[in-house]
This record gives structure tokens, sequence and C-alpha cells, in this order.
């Protein structure tokens, strides 16, 4: 046993403190939890280094892999957001597609005389928030678990957004957000650019508020976080609210990056979003894994898809690829002790 | 040991006739209890003597139906633990209360972060510091950066006390009342060792109350003693030259009536065995054991929570594996860790949770009863609902379940017929061997009865039975033999055969 | 045999027995009473509604969406559910069209088994891998959609001279389609199964209470596996109506199918929570849908306007039904 210590000796610097450079990263990469994501990146891309003969590490596709991972990456740093407190958000195609929609009719199109500019970001990413918010407000106000919640409220929205759209596909006349964020000041695209930037801003929201630790604690042990005093559904009508804010920003994005419009921009987004979020090692159990794990995963599954283009996989058999990889991931990062039966 | 107190003692926190009510039962009847400034108390009982009950109004998780709780003089109402803490009083339970996935920081300063914010950012580096200051009292060399689900039991119990005593250093409670239940059952002995270290220097600036059911380190490390039984206090004493045998003694209570347990319907076992255990044994669970449970005997085993009696139970009736031995039941070996294998070789388990694990709530009385023999109700192959109705009402009748119909959903039952249910599903299946995990928990007096009553009829019926109860004299008044676990070993084996009964007196001495 | 003892009841008050009242009113009940209501509206303001050849087109599409929501059913009876329906629906539609055309009736046997195969995958995924079924069956959901668009991307219609193996589905008995009668039977043969069955009963034990069915001796696995299986089998059947009233297959048709299946289900009041309700409270469930949803596109709803409404109606059934003593805490 060690000598008693007494209140008077707190300031003595405990061993653990110290250290090297090297010692640091060492214990972060540790503490991190994404080793493993580190180590599959390097791994599907050497496998597919290997399939196409080295084509995949070309510069231009490195610059399209990144491009065609920005968006679902700023997808993913919202959903997990719903996934780390224990639920998850099955509404994104149906914001999505909303969002589109209302984006196409506010900015200057051929349809109608609306133009609200660059408002049009705001506006988007507030119509997501306002979705999101519904979505927590149900979740947690009426009791319903989330999962069913969230696929009411997708059909929900994918029907008025289809309902407002009416087919039309609407052409945007305003090229500015296009030009952005295809533009390369720093060597890659803007629009990657964006995405990194979102998603280091949710991590350090995560690590270094007070919310941000209470999404975890939540998803940890919601009874005990609510015990201790945690305000439980304010903290997860929150991570709906800004999952649905970054589905609206996402929704800008891609309506802006196809230079049109339609209730359909959202189709097909749901699987690679949630597939990458847990093969980021988001756990469904809640509580474990940030936004950098989302964005590995994102990474990973767009290295993946990517490889099988250029190695002219069936399109729809890549689908098929991603399910498995989704079950996979899922079976692999789920805490089934916590979770009791499974049902 | 450090039993005087040079200086004068004050009542930092006072409970008076405090009452508490669950349907059918009374957990704490006008129950008082002082905790005084700078000491140690012990507070003692059987499970279900009413000790995490009223630890559970003292920081507000339960409001108490009757009585008063005061504060250094001054009356308070404890309005859950965030409440009870900014008033300087925690507890710290078995289960724990930490958040698995958050660092030791994070869970020590959650939900009072307001300190470490700049610019609405939380300071890590200053967060740490903190949690390390506040650990250094604690003894233990730990990450305070590492999540508290890799800690050793021990050191979470540290990290648990230190939040409540920073809590109540910061809300400015200059006695912070300290409440720790049944600490030292997850600890080994070095382990041990160090809480009562750290407890007894901690005793100059708070009051901590040990609950405990080892009675030894309760007379050495505390102050005084409050013994509580059956919801009542039985007394205050400080603990200075106090024998185990007289704690042993208020523990049990001396109210030990002949007859409250139908002893003179209790029959002698007949020869044949039903269930042998041989060398059954589960590593860090239980080690190795062998008896023999006869037809229409009644085996009770006796001994603490953690003394691997739950764990043997369960293995016995499939729910768990185990690692060695074998299980015979009526000369074949059910297939180990299936609980369907059990079943079909005969061997029924009644929870101890019994709407969580005993009954389907929202089906019928009926559905619930029929629900092992429905391969037996069935005419030309179809599941007949005449059949069903026969079997359900017969069954009803024979339990006295009180139920507006057998088309009832259980879970508008009381516990005692939800219990009876329970029992009527098991017993007219045809079983061989019935576990009973405390089967009178949370019910009635007058169905308390009719329970002990159904016990003796099928044990005459020649249907053997495995029992854990609530009470040492429901034990000893039910059983044929008794046996006693202690420290996940069988330590004995006493014959409690009619006009051999012993006293509890006798059996605690070697339970604790 | 004579009654229990009855508890007495020692005031006869009036609040009291309108509270009883009141306390066995079950979802069913509000569901045949807004059946009730839009039919009422429907033939009020409509007089073609209520003609021969609206009621035979409210009773195919109903037993339809019938036999898809039974199947849903029994995944939500026992605390699950399944998202991957609509991919069934629409690989069995591909396939069958195929399969008639080289093996004939052997494709009736060939897409049933499919289901069923599908079904147990599901099933095993969830028992024994160990996922939700609600994140197991979005998966397979996927997986199974992207095969129907490998057997065909784009609809396609049966070769005219197959036309004869489709009278199974589209021929008529007496007047009375055989699409109904199909219906009418899985209905009645699910009702005795689930009434008169020891698996049935068992899907009702282990959605109820999963942990006290296990304790008690059920193989609590293979429960789960019939019931995802037998959810297959009806979207295999759904799948093969639905391309045999169509001549054709189309890899996106079951995609409607999984909100309506799961909206019959809970708008008829069973409990997501899994062990209540039943045969009955879909038939209704399935009932209001298709009165609602001929009435609308006789009114001229649009139709996504119609799939926002269903997505509500989910929402607010599930609100109703979900039993939440079940779980402390609801993520």
């Amino acid at each position: 046993m060690r000598p008693a210590a007494s209140n008077t000796d707190a300031m003595r610097v405990p061993k653990s403190m110290s250290g090297t450079a090297v010692e640091v990263t060492k214990r972060w990469l540790r503490r991190s939890g994404i080793v493993a994501q580190l180590i599959s990146l390097v791994l599907v891309i050497a496998v597919f280094a290997l399939g196409t003969e080295g084509k995949n590490l070309s510069g231009a596709n490195i610059q399209v892999v990144l491009s065609l991972a920005a968006i679902p990456a700023i997808l993913a740093a919202g959903l997990h957001l719903t996934i780390v407190i224990g639920g998850i958000d099955l509404s994104l195609q149906g914001t999505v597609a909303l969002c589109a929609v209302f984006v196409g009719l506010l900015s200057r199109n051929k349809f109608n005389g609306n133009d609200v500019g660059l408002w049009v970001v705001p506006i988007g990413i507030a119509i997501g928030g306002a979705c999101g918010l519904v979505t927590g407000l149900l979740h947690t106000k009426l009791r319903i678990p989330s999962f069913i919640t969230t696929l009411g409220i997708s059909w929900v929205l994918y029907g008025l957004a289809v309902y407002i759209n009416r087919a039309m596909i609407i052409s945007l006349q305003d090229d500015r957000i296009q030009t952005f964020i295809n533009d390369k000041p720093l060597g890659i695209a803007n629009i990657a650019v964006v995405a990194l930037a979102i998603a280091l801003i949710v991590q350090f929201f995560e690590d270094r508020t007070r919310t941000g630790r209470y999404l975890y604690a939540v998803g940890g042990d919601e009874a005990l976080a609510k015990q201790l005093g945690v305000k439980v559904d304010r903290v997860k009508i929150l991570a709906f609210a800004v999952a649905g804010c970054l589905y609206g920003l996402g929704a800008v994005l891609l309506v802006n990056r196809m230079g049109t419009a339609t209730s359909r921009a959202g189709l097909n987004l749901l699987f690679p979003v949630i597939t990458a979020v847990a093969v980021g090692g988001v756990s469904l159990t809640g509580g474990l894994g940030g936004a950098k794990n989302a964005l590995f995963g994102t990474l990973i599954l767009t290295v993946l898809n990517n490889g099988m283009v250029l190695m002219a996989v069936n399109p729809y058999a890549q689908t098929a690829v991603n399910g498995v990889v989704l079950i996979a991931a899922v079976a692999l990062t789920l805490d089934r002790k916590k979770l009791g039966f499974i049902k | 040991m450090e039993t005087t107190i040079s200086r004068t003692q004050t009542v930092v926190l006072a409970a008076e006739g405090i009452t508490r009510r669950f349907p059918g039962v009374t957990a704490l009847d006008h129950v008082s209890l002082e905790i005084r400034s700078n000491e140690i108390l012990g507070l003692v009982g059987e499970n279900g003597a009413g000790k995490s009950v009223l630890t559970k109004i003292l920081i507000g998780i339960y409001q108490a139906d009757e009585g008063r709780i005061w504060l250094n003089g001054n009356e308070v109402v404890m309005n859950g633990t965030s409440d009870a803490i900014q008033k300087g009083i925690g507890a710290v339970f078995q289960e724990g209360s930490l958040i698995p996935n958050l660092s030791v920081t994070e869970n020590l300063f959650l939900c009072h972060e307001a300190d470490f914010l700049q610019y609405g950012v939380l300071s890590k580096r200053r967060m740490a510091a903190e949690a390390r200051r506040l650990l250094l009292p604690m003894n233990i060399d730990i990450d305070v950066d590492a999540p508290v689900a890799s800690l050793s039991a021990a050191a979470k119990q540290m990290v648990e006390i230190a939040r409540v005593l920073w809590l109540s250093e910061k809300y400015g409670a200059s006695n912070p009342v300290v409440i720790l239940d049944e600490p030292t059952t997850v600890l080994n002995d070095s382990e041990r060792d160090t809480l009562f270290d750290i407890l007894n220097k901690l005793k100059r600036r708070a009051s901590i109350v040990f609950i405990s059911h080892r009675l030894q380190e309760v007379l050495e490390n505390c102050d005084r003693i409050v013994v509580l039984k059956d919801g009542q206090n039985v007394t205050d004493m400080p603990t200075a030259g106090l024998q185990i045998s007289e704690v042993e003694k208020l523990l049990v209570g001396h109210d030990f009536s002949g007859d409250r347990f139908r002893e003179n319907e209790q029959l002698a076992p007949n020869e044949p065995v039903t269930l042998k255990i041989e060398q059954m044994g589960k590593a860090g669970a239980f080690e190795p054991v062998s008896f023999d449970v006869h037809e229409g005997e009644i085996i009770s085993l006796v001994g603490l929570v953690g003394s691997g009696k739950e764990e043997l139970c369960r293995c016995i009736a499939g729910l768990d594996q185990y690692d060695t031995g074998s299980v015979t039941i009526d000369g074949t070996r059910p297939r180990k860790g299936s609980s369907r294998a059990a079943v079909l070789g005969g061997i029924g388990h009644v929870p101890i949770e019994r709407r969580e694990e005993g009954l389907a709530l929202n089906l019928s009385v009926a559905d619930n009863i029929n629900y092992l023999v429905l391969d037996k109700l069935k005419w030309a192959g179809l599941i007949s609902s005449r059949l069903e109705k026969e079997h359900a009402r017969r069954w009803v009748a024979e339990c006295l379940v009180k139920t507006p119909s057998i088309g009832s959903a259980c879970a508008g039952l009381s516990g005692g017929n939800q219990q009876k249910v329970i029992l009527s599903k098991w017993l007219s299946s045809g079983v061989r061997l019935l576990i009973l995990d405390h089967p009178t928990r949370g019910i009635d007096i007058g169905a308390k009865d009719e329970v002990y009553r159904l016990i003796r009829k099928f044990a005459k019926s020649g249907i053997a039975m495995i029992i854990m109860c609530d009470t040492l004299e429901e034990d000893i008044g039910l059983a044929n033999r008794l046996l006693v676990m202690r420290e996940r070993r069988l330590i004995g084996e006493i014959d409690a055969s009619p006009g051999h009964k012993p006293s509890p007196q006798e059996l605690i001495k070697l339970v604790v | 045999m004579e009654e229990k003892p009855r508890e007495r009841v020692t005031q006869p008050d009036v609040r009291k027995a309108a509270m009883r009242l009141i306390g066995r009113v079950k979802p069913v009940h509000l569901t045949i009473v807004l059946i009730l209501v839009v039919g009422t509206f429907m033939s009020v303001g409509n007089k073609e509604f209520l003609s021969l050849y609206n009621i035979d087109t409210i009773l195919s599409f109903g037993a339809i969406l019938l036999i898809a929501a039974l199947g849903q059913m029994f995944a939500i009876l026992i605390g699950g559910i399944d998202l991957s329906v609509g991919g069934t629906i629409s690989l069995i539609s591909v396939m069958f069209v195929f399969l008639v055309h080289s093996v004939g009736y052997w494709a009736y046997p060939i897409c049933l088994a499919t289901g069923l195969v599908l079904g147990y995958i599901n099933g095993v995924i969830l028992t024994r891998v160990k996922i939700p079924s609600f994140i197991a069956t979005l998966g397979t959901g996927g997986i199974i959609t992207s095969l129907a668009y490998v057997v065909s991307p784009r609809p396609i219609s049966a070769a005219s001279d197959d036309y004869g193996y489709f009278a199974v589905v589209n021929g008529s008995v007496w007047g009375v389609s055989n699409v109904f009668i199909i219906g009418l039977v899985t209905f009645v043969c699910i009702l005795a199964f689930l009434r008169f069955s020891r698996a049935g009963r068992n899907i009702y034990f282990v959605g109820s209470n999963i942990k006290m069915a296990w304790m008690s001796g059920t193989d609590i696995a293979e429960t789960r596996n019939v019931a995802f299986m037998l959810c297959g089998l009806c979207a295999a059947m759904v799948g093969i109506i639905i391309s045999g009233v169509r001549y054709g297959g189309d890899p996106v048709v079951g995609t409607s199918y999984v909100l309506n299946s799961v909206a019959a289900v809970v708008v008829g009041g069973t409990a997501l929570t899994g062990g209540t309700g039943g045969v009955v409270s879909v038939l209704f469930g399935t009932l209001f849908l298709s009165l609602l949803d001929n009435g609308m596109n006789v009114v001229g709803i649009d139709q996504y306007f119609q799939q926002a409404l269903l997505g509500v109606m989910i929402i607010l059934g599930v609100a109703v039904t979900f039993d939440r003593t079940k779980t402390p805490v609801i993520k």
C-alpha cells in the first residue's frame, strides 16, 4: 500500500501526465478508437490497388474519391449523432428530399421567380433542422422508439417532397455555389474541405462541450444519466435537430453539385450513410465513436465502391456488397450484453 | 481500532418515523435513524429488512409515505439524488452509478462542469488535474482519462466516493454523509483493508453509513450499529465491546413462532432421488458441489448475496453454463446450459423477478397457466379451447388464484396472485423438481400463507424443491434440509426435519 | 365448474364503471369506428363507391395488402419488424416471370421456397448473429432489392405463350376473383395456425415476454425463425400475385409494401412491442387502409400525399399501442 496522501500535496503531478510527443500520439491513437478504421482503410486501398493495377491511386482518382465522399461524410456526421445517443435516424432520405425540393424552388430557377441567392444555404439548413426537431420531439414526447418514428417521418417528408415537386426537374440557374464547391484552391475540391471542416467541428463539439459529452452519457446509460441530472430529452432532441441541420446542408450541396433539384435527390442515400457510420465503428448500442469514425467509415466505403466501379462490378451488385458490409459492421460493433435479448 | 471520538458529536442527519409502503408490503414501518458527525455508522439487517429502501429515501429516490427528515436541525425534503447531494448526502450503490463509456474525469464532474468552461469549451487539462487532486486521498493509481468500464470494482467505488465528497464540498456541506451499500461484497481482502483505511481517514471530515452483511467488519470498523428487522428498528448502540453473537441474535429476531410455515404438514421425503448434483462447479461463481434432492423433499439454499447460491440455481435450471460435474434428474442428464433441456427433463424455475421473467403480462391467466401443457390440451391435433378452459379453471381453483376471469390479463393481478399463476403453470406441467427463487418476495401475508400451503401440498405429491427465501425463519420453517453456502462454497448441511429445526441464531453463525 | 371468487365491488361507482369500459376499449375498436366513418363518408359523397366494380377493386387490392400485412404481423408479433418485405416482393415478381417461362408451374413452389429461405436468413441474422431486426432487415432488404435489379434492371413482361400459367392468380371461381380467394384462405390458415398450434402460441409468448418464454423451455430461436420465414412466405405470395395480375415483373414494385404492410399492422392496433394483436386486428387495419386508399383515389388526392398520411398514421398508431412498461428507456 502506498503511504497516505493528504489534501495538501494535491498539486503533485502524477507520472501519467508526462511523456514525449510519440507517447502522447500513441495514447491518443489507442484511445481514439480509429486504429482499426485506419488499418481497414489502408487494406481496402491496398486490395483495390492490386485489383485495379494501381488505377485507384492516381491523382485524378483520389480527387474523385474525395469529392464523392464529401456529401456522405457530411450526412454521416449528422446521422452518427443519433446513433451515439443510442437511437437511430432513418429519416435521412425524406429530409434530404424535402430540403432538396425547397432549395430548388427557392434558388433562381426556371419554374418560378424566387431567388434567395446564397441565403439558400442557411434556409436549407434551417428546414433540415426543423425536420430533425420535429422528429426529436415526437420521439421523446410521444415516447416511441426512434427507428419507427424516423421511419414514419421519412415517409411523411418524402411524400411531401414528391407532392410539392410534382415530378418537375428543377434546373438551377445560379451556379455560384456549384463553382465554389468544385474549386480547388487547396489542391482538393472545396466540397471535400467543407466536409472535413464539418467533421472536425462536430468532433470538437462532441469532445469539448458539455452537451457533446452528455450525448455520450445518454448513449452509455440513459437511465443513469437522467438520474445524475442530464436533461436527457433535451439532449436527444438536440441530436436529432443537429443531424437534421447537416442533412439540410448536405441537400444544399447535393442539389448545387448536380445543378438540378428533384425529390429523388435523397434516394439511395440512407443505406450507404448508415453503412459508413457502422463501418467507422460507431456502435449501434450507443455511446461509442465520434465524427472522426463517421468520416473514416465514409472514406472506407467510398474507396470500396470506387474500387468496384474501377473493376467494373455490376452496379446493382455493389449495393448488395454494401448490405453485407452493413450487417457485418453492425455485428462486429454491437455490444450484445447491454441489449439483452435482441428483437 | 478507532472507536472513541474525543470531540462532541452533533447529529447531522436524522430520519424520524419513516414509513414506506409498496403494494402488498410495508417496507419500512416507523423507522428512525440518526447520523452523527464524524462517525461510521453500521446499518445491518437481512435481505428485505429495509436497508436499501431507507437509503433510497434518504437520498430522495423514493419519498416516504410518513415521517420526516432533519438536516442539521432543519426539516428537509429530498427531491431526487441531485437535490440530496447539494445538501451533502450521497450514496454509493452496489450496482454503481458511473456511466461506463465515459472517462473517470467525465464521470466525476458529470452535470457539474460549469467550473471548467472557458468560452463554452471544456478545459480537459483542468478537469484532469482536479480529478487527480480528488483521487489522491483515495489511494488508487488510475488513469483519469480511461473509460470507467476498464476499472476494477474497487477503483469504481473510490471514484464514486470521491464524487460524493467533491459535490458536497462544492455545495458547502460541512459534514457530508456518504452511504455505502454493501461495498465490500465485490472487494478482495486487501482492497477491503484499503477501503477501511480510507473510511477511517474520511471520518475526520464526513459521516459514513456502512451497510454490510459481514458483522465482523461492521463491528471492527463502525462506531455505532443500527439493526433493522422486517422494516422496523431493532437496536441502535455503540459497537464498543459488542459481541457478534449479540448482534446475530438481534438480526434474526426472537418472535420465531411455531407454525407460520405450516411445519405440521411437513412430511419426511420419499426414498427415491429426484435430483442428483455431482461435483458441479462454475469458475468464479461457485466451487464444485454435490448433493441429492429426494422425492417430496424441500431443500433450502442459505447464504448471502454473492455466496453463489443464485448462480448454482441458474445452472441447475439450464439458464447458465457450468464448467464441471453433472446434473441428473430422474436418471437422465439434460444437456447443460439449455433451459429447454432442463424443462423437458422436469426442472421448473420460479424466478424472483416475476413480472420480468415469470409471466407474459399482456396474455391471459389461462394462457399463462396452460403454456407448458398445450400439447396435452389438443383434440384431433389442434389446441382445443374447451380443454384449455377446463384445465385453466381447474388450476385456478387448485391454487386459489383470485382473478376476475380466466381470460383476464395477468398484468392486472396482485403480486400474490401472479405468483400463484406461475406456480400453477409449473405444477400442472408435471414438473419433477421446482426451483423457487424467493417465492414470497413482495407479496402480502395472506398470499404468503397460501403459497406456503401450495408448497406443502405439492411436496406431499412428490415434487422435489430447491428454495431460496427472504428470511432465515422461512428457510428453516419450510425446508427438510438446509444447505449453507458461503463465499462460493457449500460449507454445511443441516437437518431441519420436524422436531429438529435449528434456531436462526445457529444458522446465521454459519451464513455470515 | 364453479366460478372463482370475485373481488366484491363495495361501491357501485359510475365513474369507476366508465373507466373500466374505457379500459376495455382496444385499439382495434378504434379502427372499426374509423372504417365506419370513412366508409359512410365515401358512400355519401360518391355514388360509385358502393358499386360492385369498386367493391371488387377494394377487395382485390385489400387481399394483396392483407397477405403482405399478415406476413409483417408475424415479425411484429415477436417484437421485431421486417423492412425487407419490399425487396422480397420485387425479387419474386421478376423471378417469377423468368421462372414461369423456363419451368412452368414449378415457378410457384420455387418462388414460395425462395421467400421461405429469405425469411430464414433474416431470422438467422436476428437469432444467431444477434442484430436487431430493424437494422438486419434494412440490410437484407437492400441486398435483396439489388438482387432483383441484377435479375432484371427494368420492368419485364411475360411472353404471351406463358399467360396460361398466370390463370392461378387471375382466374375466378363463380365470379369471385382468385386473388380474393387466396387472401381469404391465407387469412383462415394463419388464424388457425396462431389459434390452434403450439408454434403459433409460442409466437405470442416470445413476443410478450421473451425471457419468460426462454426460461420456460421454449426454443426462442426457432420460434423467431419461423415467424420470419412465414413473413418471407407471405411476401413471396404477394410477389407472385403482383406479377400474375400485371403479367410481368418490376424490380421496384415492392417498395411501397414496406410502408403499407407496417401501416396496416400498426393501424390495426398490433403493438410494436410484440405479443398483442393478431389476424383480426390486421384484417381491420388492412380494410381501413384499402378503403382510405380507394376513397382518396376516387376523390383525387395525390398518392404521395397519401404516403405522407400513412407515415403520420404509423407514428400515431405506434404512439397509442406501444407498451412502455416493458422498457424503462425508449431508444
